[in-house]
């Protein structure tokens, strides 16, 4: 039988990054993918002369080498960052909400944002100073989180970052309601919700603060050859870290035996089960005491574990899966210029009241929220002259497209990627209808089909009040209910997006070479 | 500064140490009902994308001398649109081989009999082995409904004026029966180029569909006869039949093609109005050499030798190795491989993603070796 130390299960971000901390740290590792391509949502394709970016839209904190951030200092340990061509993104985002009559193009830099803020909305700059001032706590509190290993010293916590513990329990308009920011300066502030896709009363203040900050001190990065460029990279350096990736190759079953307790051990988490082994979809066995599976705890425990105990049921079931995705492509036959196509980042919205606007977002007949890049904006030579790339994405907060049936699929498929198109075009003036020479949609089934996901779910469990970024953190140790099963990935503590995701294997992947060495 | 959102401090420090117990709360009032092991969106994603499946031979009809119809019962139901392909799979003296061929039945008659056709031209090694073997009873395998060569309505004219050449007519056939049966929505003026009236193939049954929707015109290149337009599908041919505004979908031979772009060029017809079917890639016509393709698959080796003139995916299968293979054109990406080292020359345009080439990847299946090679392979088919 083989034997790994650790086996990962699944070559999404979380995944990948996680094979590579576990190689740093000596663990002889085999990642496994299901697909024939790294990346899980974080890949491209082709059609015709155009190659789609697939899910990215603009990588947030990783900043330029002389303004690093985060990310980029994760790239720089794992080893990849020049194994990859950067792009900057020009401009924060132009949001456009129809009720608020909004139609505001936010820059990045913290000064510029809020003088641009103040020429929208006279009188919002102390607000936004201070909301400033507060994100920047909450970044230290959290570099100081990150640099303990998660063990805070609450003497430390209550002093240093007092600000960031008495917010930290608060939703977004909580906050911004107590910092008194004018309700326009808010909604202009807000626009970047969908992609955290809970509304701004359920969001975490935090969280959200958090990633505004990153975005508006250190801009957002692209690689020049779409997210694949990213996930072929790390590719790259796992296998020159001696790892082993076998694509085609799903894991189907994760081995696990009771745990015998030695007298007087005490059972961290009163963990009842360890992991020993990893049945491949050929039938082999592989022999590991660890794995990182970058998969939704709903699939592990719904169809690739036998023995799942009773609390590990319960903590599935209150769950709540996020946002379903939905992704039109379009490859134009003129340029952005021809078409008027000014911004890279578009935000749409019928209204900037997020509660409402997630209600509208829960029908397929009512949603034409839309994320919308076009990447010519920050790359122009990613397509053909005289032609340009757009992609546009939404959220559906309920299962509509559930009910969709088989037979009318690619006829609502087409009907939703009309009324995106009509929306951009009125809204923004553009008209681009007749210019599409490739299109492509992905709905929730296409990632359902594409990545497992529980009802095409592509943002993970929401970011829901009690189920956000902070207690998270605090219940990583009480989460780990398998010993040796840890997970990486949107579903996982640092919640979705690419850098979550990146963080989320970086954590797991350090995490786990712990664990091998107190264990083996 | 100093954050406040309570009356005191101390109010909002402690609501930040409930965040703990607040969740712990939300998992205790969960119910501890079975964990679903599949979801409603992806039972429908796995009728539209169903995967391998088993498929037994339930009919095998004569449409051409050189042409024939092999109808499947299949496992589980299919949903796609017409004018895709599908991978068959067999196994042959004990080698597993798979080739994409176009379906030749309509969309509800996968969905709703689990029934599903292709039809294939005797032309190669595949095809020969189902000519003199296949029989009613055979299980083989069926993989997903794939390409992009269908309708889109959201860029194509209403009307779409289908060349097809020879067994190009099987993904429009496909078509006609969707308009009829309601599963797509588009107006078809089909010219159909074969080259004696013998060798048209669904004659009857596309005569049959022809209707406000569906026109059909025949054009026979080496038989004259008063029934039919004769020669080759000129852009004259195309004019006669085509209203003022449509979409061109083409699918047939090399050489079809070779004449139809200079024809529509001719018309100022091109770019996002013109759709081509992509063909598989064959040999290429230079002088043998044989090399060593050292192949990695999972944590296995081997070593096979490549004939030059036939891609590295032909020189993996006749070792005998499971790869995979879809489009068997370059185009799907299915046989992405990493390159370690080795020279390789490309048939046709190159299909490839950017970070491939900066990374060394190829695509095996329109990859001819020019030396000694070593790759790194996924898994083929289990």
């Amino acid at each position: 039988m083989k034997k790994y130390d650790a086996v990962v299960i699944g070559a999404g971000n979380g995944g990948l990054v996680a094979a590579i901390r576990l190689l740093q740290g000596g663990a002889k590792t085999l990642l496994v993918e299901k697909h024939n391509l790294p990346g899980g949502f974080a890949t491209s394709f082709r059609r015709g002369r155009f190659e789609f970016e697939a899910s990215l839209h603009e990588l947030n904190d990783f900043g330029a080498a002389d303004n690093a951030g985060d990310v980029r200092v994760l790239f720089d340990e794992l080893g990849v960052t020049d194994k990859i061509e950067w792009l900057q993104i020009p401009e924060a985002y132009r949001v456009i909400s129809r009720e608020e009559k909004i139609d505001a193009t936010m820059p990045f830099g913290v000064k510029e944002f809020i003088d641009k803020m103040e020429s929208y909305v006279p009188g919002s700059r102390e607000s936004m100073e201070k909301f400033f001032e507060l994100a920047e706590e909450i970044r230290a509190a959290q570099s100081y989180s990150n640099s303990s290993n998660g063990k805070t010293d609450t003497k430390v916590m209550k002093t240093k970052y007092a600000n960031f513990v008495k917010c930290g329990s608060y939703s977004v308009n909580e906050v911004l309601d107590a910092l008194k920011m004018p309700k326009r300066a808010k909604d202009i502030l807000n626009a970047y919700w969908c992609y955290l896709g809970a509304h701004c009363d359920d969001l975490s203040f935090v969280h959200y603060a958090s990633m505004v900050l990153r975005y508006i001190t250190r801009g957002a990065a692209m690689p020049k050859s779409r997210s694949h460029e990213i996930s072929l990279a790390m590719v790259e350096r796992i296998r020159e870290l001696g790892g082993d990736v076998w694509f085609n190759t799903e894991a189907v079953e994760i081995k696990t035996e009771k745990i015998v307790a030695e007298s007087g051990e005490q059972e961290e988490n009163q963990q009842k089960y360890r992991v020993t082994g990893v049945v491949l979809n050929n039938g082999e066995v592989i022999e590991t005491r660890h794995v990182i599976a970058n998969c939704s705890p709903h699939i592990v425990y719904g169809k690739m574990i036998d023995n799942v105990d009773e609390r590990i049921v319960k903590e599935i079931n209150a769950r709540k899966l996020a946002g379903r995705g939905f992704t039109m492509f379009l490859g134009l036959n003129k340029s952005a210029d021809e078409l008027g196509i000014t911004n890279h980042n578009y935000f749409l919205y019928d209204t900037m009241d997020t509660v409402r606007q997630y209600e509208v977002m829960k029908r397929i007949d009512t949603n034409c929220v839309q994320a919308t890049v076009c990447l010519n904006r920050a790359y122009p030579e990613c397509s053909p002259p005289g032609t340009c790339m757009m992609y546009f994405t939404t959220l559906y907060m309920s299962d509509d497209w559930a009910k969709v049936k088989p037979e009318d699929y690619f006829r609502v498929k087409d009907k939703v990627a009309s009324m995106m198109i009509e929306r951009f075009e009125k809204d923004t003036g553009c008209r681009i209808r007749d210019s599409i020479e490739e299109i492509s949609v992905a709905t929730p089934m296409t990632y359902a089909r594409y990545c497992g996901h529980p009802e095409g779910c592509i943002y993970g469990y929401e970011s829901q009040y009690w189920d956000g970024l902070m207690p998270r953190l605090l219940m990583m140790a009480e989460d780990h209910k398998t010993r040796g099963l840890r997970f990486a990935g949107g579903f996982s503590m640092r919640l979705s997006g690419y850098s979550s995701a990146y963080f989320s294997g970086d954590i797991t992947g350090r995490q786990t070479v712990g664990d091998i060495k107190r264990e083996g | 500064m100093n954050f406040k959102k309570k009356m005191f401090g101390w109010m909002d420090m402690l609501r930040f140490k409930k965040l703990v117990p607040n969740r712990r709360a939300e998992f205790d009032k969960a119910p501890a009902t079975k964990i679903p092991d599949t979801y409603k969106v992806n039972s429908i994603a796995k009728i539209l994308h169903p995967g391998n499946q088993k498929a037994t031979l339930t009919g095998i009809a004569t449409e051409t001398s050189d042409t024939k119809t092999y109808t499947f019962s299949l496992e589980r139901k299919m949903f796609f649109r017409a004018g895709q392909y599908v991978e068959l799979t067999a196994e042959i003296d004990g080698a597993v081989v798979s080739r994409p061929y176009a379906i030749s039945s309509s969309p509800y008659k996968a969905l709703r009999e689990k029934e599903l056709s292709v039809t294939v031209k005797k032309a190669g090694f595949f095809s020969n082995w189902l000519f003199d073997n296949a029989k009613v009873g055979d299980e083989m395998i069926i993989g997903d409904p794939s390409g992009f060569f269908h309708y889109e309505a959201i860029k194509d004219e209403k009307t779409v004026v289908g060349i097809a050449g020879g067994s190009g007519i099987t993904p429009f056939y496909s078509m006609a029966q969707a308009i009829k049966e309601g599963s797509e929505d588009f107006n078809l003026i089909l010219i159909y180029g074969a080259k004696t009236e013998k060798d048209i193939a669904f004659k009857d049954r596309l005569d049959a569909l022809a209707s406000g929707k569906i026109k059909v015109v025949y054009v026979l290149s080496d038989e004259k006869n008063d029934k039919y337009e004769h020669g080759f599908i000129t852009k004259e041919i195309i004019k006669k039949y085509a209203p003022e505004k449509y979409t061109v979908m083409a699918c047939g031979p090399q050489a079809m093609y070779a004449f139809l772009d200079k024809e529509l060029a001719a018309m100022g017809i091109g770019g996002k109005r013109v759709k081509k079917e992509a063909n598989c890639v064959g040999v290429r016509d230079v002088k043998k050499a044989v090399y060593t393709l050292t192949v990695h698959i999972r944590d296995e080796v081997y070593t096979v030798k490549a004939d030059n003139r036939e891609t590295v995916l032909v020189a993996m299968e006749r070792a005998g190795l499971r790869v995979p293979s879809k489009c068997r054109a370059g185009g799907c990406g299915f046989c992405h491989s990493k390159l370690v080292s080795g020279k390789f020359s490309i048939a046709g345009a190159d299909k490839r993603r950017l970070a491939d080439l900066k990374f060394g990847y190829i695509h095996p299946c329109c990859s001819y070796p020019d030396s000694d090679m070593e790759l790194i392979v996924p898994a083929g088919l289990e």
